[in-house]
């Protein structure tokens, strides 16, 4: 009867402890991050929080490891990589009930700039302290973002809550439609519900070179235009031609999020 | 060394603003603030303040809270509170506002309404008990005048 209870009650903590899954990205097989990563598994034992961690390569699946992963019962799945490992697993685990963590290493890592992750060892103090947001996740065709699109064309029209049209005059128009971004003193907030278009104009005279900036808020836009745009997806660092329909998933996934985050 | 960009001004206050690159057509209709010094036609609502710049064109029907207007409006323009037109202003539409502020050089072209029409002063009580009939008072006073003008010709031949 008593091991009966005790196997109950381990099962019990199991089932109530969040399980980690690590998924390391293929570039930290170089030598260069052997140490950071020995550190960081140091650190992840220490704090109690450690898991199976599964190094990914050209060979593997990753869409097919994550979902076998899930039905096994892991509840917290931790992105070892930068802003395209991220954005690739985001693809995948958008309609599961996992909360997804990052500790980034190496460079492009914005995204866990953003939101409040410092990079290597410290990164380990925040994936224990467990704070929890539900973040939106932006939408574009078959594709997700978190972090922003970039769009850089002449001439662009952008209907937006099929109730008004943006169009852009004459050059050097730069477009961002963003989720989750910080630029120029604009700190954009993944909670509310809604994507931001940031529109820098630049304006040359003589010497001097001035930025204006334009400012909307939108739920749904549609991009068309006869000439295919090119659109480039900030987080996989992946172009999209159009016409595009871009939308918001409002508190879509579950992530862990430090401190000093931007929003 | 050259480069000297502008922040963005009133990000804080401001939930939309429309640039001079930007021309914006539809329907737009927001809860925040917004800040235009671009060009906008068709509808523009909004639940909080508008502030119109100088160099930017609006053809629409406007509806704000309170309203700061340095641009030209081509159309009806419908504030809650506070409507100010600085010198630089043009506004070709029917007004309706609770407060109007205009500086000298501003352009006004169409009908004005101030305040919601209930705030007239009441009638004194005399009038309201019908001790005195406005109607009646009127007729009275033309009949003094004829009277008086009567004695002054009468004592006019005398002389």
């Amino acid at each position: 009867m008593r091991m009966n209870k005790k196997i109950k009650t381990n099962r019990a903590q199991k089932n109530k402890s969040p399980m980690y899954y690590y998924i390391y990205d293929s570039f930290l097989n170089e030598k260069t991050y052997q140490t950071t990563l020995a550190k960081i598994e140091t650190r992840l034992t220490d704090l109690g929080i450690n898991g199976k961690i599964n190094r990914l390569s050209f060979l593997k699946n990753i869409q097919q490891i994550i979902f076998e992963e899930a039905k096994r019962g892991v509840k917290t799945l931790v992105v070892v990589g930068n802003d395209k490992t991220l954005g690739q697993i985001l693809n995948i685990v958008v309609d599961l009930d996992i909360t997804i963590a990052l500790i980034p290493i190496g460079k492009n890592n914005h995204i866990a700039q953003l939101l409040g992750i410092p990079e290597g060892e410290p990164a380990c103090d925040i994936l224990s302290s467990r704070i929890i947001n539900h973040l939106d996740l932006g939408q574009i065709n078959n594709y997700y973002f978190l972090s922003s699109l970039v769009i850089g064309s002449k001439q662009i029209s952008l209907e937006c809550d099929n109730g008004f049209w943006i169009n852009l005059e004459g050059k050097n128009n730069l477009i961002t439609i963003a989720n989750l971004e910080k630029q120029e003193g604009i700190s954009i907030d993944p909670t509310d519900g809604k994507l931001n278009i940031i529109v820098a104009n630049q304006q040359k005279k003589w010497f001097k070179t001035r930025t204006i900036y334009s400012y909307f808020a939108a739920k749904k836009i549609w991009l068309d235009r006869r000439k295919p745009v090119s659109i480039f997806l900030s987080d996989e660092k992946k172009i999209v031609k159009s016409p595009a329909s871009i939308n918001i998933l409002p508190k879509k996934i579950k992530m862990i999020v430090g401190k000093n985050r931007a929003f | 060394m050259f480069k000297e960009n502008q922040p963005p001004a009133h990000q804080g206050e401001a939930d939309t603003i429309i640039g001079p690159s930007v021309k914006l057509e539809g329907d737009f209709i927001t809860e925040g603030n917004i800040i235009v010094d671009g060009i906008i036609c068709g509808t523009v609502k909004t639940a909080k303040n508008l502030k119109v710049g100088h160099k930017s064109k609006i053809f629409a029907n406007v509806t704000a809270d309170n309203a700061l207007v340095a641009g030209e409006i081509q159309g009806n323009v419908k504030i809650r509170g506070k409507l100010e037109m600085t010198s630089t202003a043009k506004i070709f539409g029917d007004v309706k506002t609770d407060i109007l502020i205009i500086a000298p050089g501003a352009i006004l072209c169409g009908k004005c309404q101030m305040g919601d029409g209930k705030s007239r002063s009441p009638k004194p009580e005399s009038v309201k008990q019908g001790k005195i009939d406005l109607d009646t008072h009127e007729k009275n006073e033309e009949e003094e005048n004829e009277n008086e003008q009567k004695n002054k010709d009468k004592q006019s031949p005398k002389k």
